[in-house]
């Protein structure tokens, strides 16, 4: 999920910063005092997911968990992806700050379209429905996110069903997983500590 | 406002453990997956290797690998093979750039300096040379010269493989625990001062 600098073209490049400047800046406006603390612990969860590997048959992958993010943050997913995505470019190398605005809008964007496609049905009282929704707010944003990277990489010339199948199919296990991961996350909320989910809806 | 204070305590304690427990679960995860590809080249006699891999020291299979002179001039491209090498005949003494491209949007270079070869080339030589000319008075043969100079390279190739191999090795090495630790104190520190900020606006 982590777009190499000098891969896409000015205008790419430019589009994702614009887009991810007024992603943060509504997600900074939105984010209200006591809910600061919230932020930083999933940006650190955010930033530190991605380094552990989870092997998957002969391949790896890493969680991404922008669904929760979205899920838990709302717009405030936007400056927690952007300070994840800017230390881990800074301190290990991944992606690059040329490509800090494409690289946060890719994972970002679906966070934010899960926050408004599942945030409120996972309030539901069944909690088997409410895991189900979780389950695929997981599996939607990294399913969202790698379609983004794919329509990305469509400028550098290759073809956007090509790249898009290639992501999705390496995205699959990950997306199960993270489907998976997401659902247990709210399981554990919902019981520890069910206002952090209904105070997200109740302010935004 | 002192039954409020509760809660946000309980929330304190779980950030902290949150937190304290990925920092202790973390030295036992140390690779990671398809972040950013690497790539390495090093010289021996004509011919240029080169290999790319992943931060954790996956191959990067299949890769296209392209290589320009200093006037941005492509001289010659090919792709890794399955270990993810590839190596070429020195096509021009100049300072070489190395391009990898991977699959889902990775690149990175490699930039071979010129004086790289010239080593290669003079070090054995020059000795030789002078070697030669000592020698002319004695009996040695030219044939056992250019075979002593061949000696030379071998003994030097096989010298110098495992410091090679050190160093492809370093340069695979994932995330240290510092710079995560390192990370997660730079996001808490950077909310806090969002925090410091915010709640200035709020007193006044």
């Amino acid at each position: 999920m982590h777009i190499s600098e000098g891969v896409l073209s000015a205008p790419v490049l430019v589009t994702g910063a614009a887009l991810t400047a007024a992603g943060v800046a509504v997600g900074l406006k939105k984010m209200d005092y006591e809910k600061i603390p919230q932020v930083a612990v999933l940006t650190s969860a955010f930033f530190v997911v991605s380094l552990i590997r989870v092997p998957v048959g002969p391949s790896a992958v890493h969680l991404v968990l922008n669904g929760l993010l979205g899920l838990v943050l709302g717009w405030a997913a936007f400056p927690a992806i952007l300070v994840g995505v800017a230390l881990q470019g800074l301190l290990f190398q991944f992606g690059g700050l040329t490509t800090l605005g494409v690289n946060t809008f890719i994972m970002a964007m679906p966070a934010i379209l899960c926050y408004y496609l599942f945030g409120r049905g996972i309030a539901h009282k069944h909690s088997g429905v409410a895991m189900a929704l979780a389950f695929a707010c997981g599996f939607f944003a990294i399913l969202l996110s790698s379609l983004l990277l794919a329509l990305c990489l469509i400028f550098t010339g290759e073809s956007f069903l090509q790249a898009a199948k290639v992501l999705v199919l390496a995205h699959l296990p990950v997306m199960v997983l993270e489907g998976v991961v997401v659902a247990f996350c709210l399981a554990f909320l919902m019981k520890v500590k069910p206002e952090l989910l209904g105070a997200t809806h109740a302010a935004g | 406002m002192l039954l409020d204070r509760k809660p946000r305590l309980s929330w304190g304690v779980t950030l902290t453990v949150l937190a304290l427990g990925i920092a202790v679960y973390l030295p036992m995860v140390s690779q990671v997956w398809a972040h950013k590809v690497n790539v390495f080249a090093w010289v021996e006699g004509d011919t240029v290797f080169v290999e790319g891999y992943f931060p954790g020291g996956k191959k990067s299979q299949n890769s296209l690998v392209e290589v320009f002179n200093p006037a941005g001039t492509k001289l010659l491209e090919g792709r890794t093979n399955k270990k993810g090498e590839f190596s070429f005949k020195i096509p021009e003494r100049t300072d070489l750039k190395i391009v990898l491209t991977a699959s889902m949007g990775h690149k990175n270079d490699f930039i071979v300096p010129a004086s790289d070869f010239q080593e290669v080339e003079s070090l054995p030589s020059s000795p030789a040379q002078s070697f030669a000319e000592s020698a002319k008075d004695s009996s040695a043969h030219p044939a056992d010269l250019s075979q002593l100079e061949g000696m030379i390279d071998r003994a030097l190739d096989r010298k110098l493989a495992p410091v090679i191999k050190l160093i492809r090795d370093t340069r695979k090495e994932g995330p240290t625990i510092t710079q995560i630790v390192g990370g997660i104190g730079y996001i808490f520190g950077l909310f806090g001062v969002f925090m410091y900020f915010k709640s200035r606006n709020r007193s006044k």
